[in-house]
C-alpha cells in the first residue's frame, strides 16, 4: 500500500514545485497564464498533417522545464497518466485514413500521420498545462482567472475540485492502510470487501468535503478565493509575453525547420 | 460588555438519523469568561461547539451572540467575532503552505496584504511555528498541524475563541505553550476537553455535560473535585488533585 501513500505525497508535488523561486515562477501569474493560452491555441490550430511546423514549438516547453528547474520525470509521468486517452482518440485514424503519403521515399498511410499529430499536439498542450500549474501554482492561477473576469463560480469550481482531489485521494489512502493493516495476508482488496469499501470511501470523502467547507465558512468564506494581492505587471514581463506570442505567430506562419533549411541549402548553393 | 455574551437557551440538536446528541441545554457564558466543557465521548460536546457556532443549527431552542440571534442572515457578522479550532486539524487546513492556510481568514475580511502579513506571522510566532510557514500542511505532524490550526484561528482576532480539545495530541512543551496561550487570551473562550488538569488550570467555570444534557455548571475549583459527580458522568478528578501515587500524600 506505500505506494498509494506515494502516488499521494506525488500528487502534491505540483503544488511543491510551484513554490520554487525560479525567474519562471516570479512572473506574474496572468502573463503565465497568457502565454499558456496563446501556445495551446497555435498548438491546435495547426493542421492534421503538419508535423513538421509544430517542431519549433517544442522550444517552449524546454526552455520553461530548464529556466524553472523543474525535474522532467514527475511531470513526464503525468503525461503518461493521461496518454491513454490521447491513444484512445487517435488510434482509429490508421484504419480510416488509407491515402498514402510519402515521406523521406517512404510510403505511409495517412492515417499514421494524422495518429501521430495528434499524440504531439495533445502531448504539447498537456505538457503546457502542466508547466503552467507547476510554475504558478492553482490559487495564483485562480487569481489569475478571476482578474480575466472569468465568473467567481467556475473559478471556484475548478479550485475545489483540485482540492477535493487530494482529500479524496487520501480518504483513499487512509482507508486502504486501514485495510492492509487488519488484512496482511492479501494483495489488494478482496472483491467481498470492494462494496463496503467503496461506499463508506463515498460517506466519508462527503463528510470530510463537507467539514472543510464548513472550516472554510467559519473563517469568512463567501465564495471569494483571495490569494493574496498580485504586484503589477512589470515591463519584462510584458516583454516576455510578447516575445513568446511573437515567437508562436512566427512559428504558425512560417514553417521554421523549412525555412531554415532551404537558408542553408541556399548558403551551400 | 453585553455585546460579547453568548447564549444559549434551550438547544435541542438531532443528528440527520435522529440520533438525539443535544437534549436541552441553557447557559449564559459573559465577556471575559473561561468555561471548560467536559463529559464523556459521545457526550455532544463537539456537537455544542457546532450549534454555538452556526454550523448545525438547533432544531429547537436558539443561540445568540451579544444580542444577535444566530441565523443564516447574521452568520457572517457572527463568525467575525467567534473562532473555532476544529477537533480534527485536518479540517481546518486546505491550503497548499501553512501560510496562506493561516492568511485566509484575515484575507477574507479583506485586509490589504501587509496587515495580513503581520497578523500571520503574529499568530505563527505565538504558537511558535514560525519555521513551518511555508511547508504543506498536509506533511505535518499531528501535533504541528494542532498548532497551526490554532493559529489559523487566532490570526482572525476573534472576540470568542472555541476550542475543541486544544491539547490533544500535543508534546508536553507544546502542551503548556497553548496552555500558556490560552491563558494569555484574555477575550472569552470555551474550551472542551478531556485533559482535565487544563481545565483546572485554564478555566474559572466548567460545565459538565452527559449525554446531551447539562449534568453540572459551576466554578471549576468547586466541580472537578467533586469525585461523585465526575464518576457519574465518566470522568474522573484531575491528577493534580489526586493523591500522589509515590509518597501517598493527599493533596487538597
Ligand atoms: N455526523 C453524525 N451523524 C450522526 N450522529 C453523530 C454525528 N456526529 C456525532 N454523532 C453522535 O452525536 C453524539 C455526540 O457527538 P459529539 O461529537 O458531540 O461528542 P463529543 O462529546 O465531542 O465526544 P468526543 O469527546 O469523543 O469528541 C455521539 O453520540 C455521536 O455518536
Ligand atoms: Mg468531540
Amino acid at each position: 500500500m506505500s505506494n498509494i501513500m506515494n502516488s499521494l505525497y506525488n500528487m502534491r508535488i505540483l503544488d511543491d514545485l510551484a513554490r520554487k523561486e525560479t525567474a519562471i515562477h516570479k512572473i506574474h501569474p496572468l502573463v503565465k497564464l497568457l502565454t499558456t493560452v496563446s501556445y495551446l491555441t497555435v498548438v491546435v490550430s495547426f493542421g492534421k498533417y503538419d508535423i513538421g511546423g509544430l517542431l519549433p514549438l517544442l522550444i517552449y516547453p524546454s526552455m520553461v522545464f530548464a529556466l524553472a528547474e523543474l525535474p522532467v520525470k514527475p511531470i513526464f509521468m503525468r503525461i503518461l497518466l493521461v496518454s491513454p486517452f490521447m491513444i484512445g482518440i487517435g488510434i482509429l485514424n490508421p484504419f480510416f485514413d488509407h491515402q498514402i503519403y510519402l515521406l523521406g521515399g517512404k510510403e505511409i498511410s495517412r492515417g499514421w500521420i494524422t495518429f501521430l499529430s495528434i499524440l504531439i499536439k495533445s502531448g504539447l498542450t498537456v505538457t503546457a498545462a502542466l508547466l503552467l500549474i507547476a510554475t504558478t501554482g492553482m490559487d495564483r492561477l485562480a487569481g489569475a482567472l478571476r482578474m480575466l473576469k472569468i465568473p467567481r463560480v467556475f473559478v471556484l469550481q475548478l479550485l475545489l475540485t483540485y482540492r477535493y482531489i487530494s482529500v479524496l485521494m487520501e480518504e483513499v489512502a487512509r482507508t486502504l492502510r486501514a485495510y492492509s493493516l487488519r488484512a496482511p495476508e492479501q494483495k489488494g482488496v478482496h472483491r467481498s470487501a470492494w462494496g463496503s469499501l467503496a461506499g463508506q470511501l463515498i460517506l466519508r470523502t462527503f463528510d470530510r468535503a463537507q467539514r472543510i467547507y464548513e472550516a472554510m465558512c467559519l473563517r469568512g468564506f463567501t465564495g471569494e478565493y483571495h490569494t493574496g494581492g498580485f504586484k503589477e505587471i512589470r515591463v519584462w514581463e510584458l516583454a516576455y509575453l510578447a516575445g513568446w506570442v511573437l515567437f508562436f505567430a512566427a512559428a504558425r506562419i512560417y514553417n521554421i525547420p523549412m525555412v531554415i533549411g532551404s537558408l542553408i541549402t541556399g548558403v551551400i548553393r | 460588555m453585553s455585546h460579547h455574551k453568548l447564549e444559549a437557551k434551550d438547544l435541542h440538536y438531532s443528528y440527520p438519523d435522529d440520533h438525539e446528541a443535544v437534549n436541552g441545554m441553557s447557559f449564559c457564558i459573559y465577556h471575559g469568561e473561561s468555561v471548560g466543557i467536559i463529559g464523556a465521548n459521545g457526550a455532544g460536546k463537539s456537537t455544542l461547539l457546532m450549534l454555538l457556532m452556526g454550523v448545525l443549527f438547533p432544531s429547537q431552542g436558539e443561540v445568540c451572540v451579544g444580542d444577535v440571534h444566530v441565523t443564516k442572515k447574521t452568520l457572517s457578522m457572527i463568525r467575525q467575532r467567534l473562532g473555532m479550532v476544529f477537533q480534527d486539524p485536518d479540517d481546518q487546513l486546505f491550503m497548499s503552505t501553512v501560510y496562506d492556510d493561516v492568511a485566509f481568514g484575515p484575507r477574507n475580511y479583506k485586509l490589504d496584504e501587509k496587515e495580513v502579513e503581520k497578523r500571520v506571522l503574529h499568530a505563527l510566532e505565538l504558537v511558535g511555528i514560525l519555521h513551518l510557514k511555508d511547508r504543506a500542511p498536509f506533511k505535518l505532524s499531528g501535533g504541528e498541524k494542532r498548532a497551526a490550526a490554532i493559529a489559523s484561528v487566532l490570526s482572525m482576532q476573534p472576540d470568542i475563541l472555541l476550542m475543541d480539545e486544544p491539547t490533544a495530541a500535543l508534546d508536553p512543551k507544546s502542551r503548556r505553550r497553548v496552555m500558556e496561550l490560552l491563558t494569555s487570551f484574555k477575550h472569552t473562550k470555551i474550551i472542551t476537553s478531556h485533559d482535565l488538569d487544563m481545565i483546572f488550570e485554564i478555566c474559572d467555570r466548567t460545565i459538565v455535560i452527559k449525554n446531551g444534557e447539562i449534568a453540572a455548571d459551576g466554578t471549576t475549583s468547586e466541580i472537578l473535585v467533586n469525585a461523585e459527580l465526575m464518576d457519574k458522568c465518566g470522568l474522573e478528578v484531575p491528577l493534580a488533585l489526586q493523591n500522589c501515587p509515590v509518597c501517598g500524600i493527599k493533596k487538597g
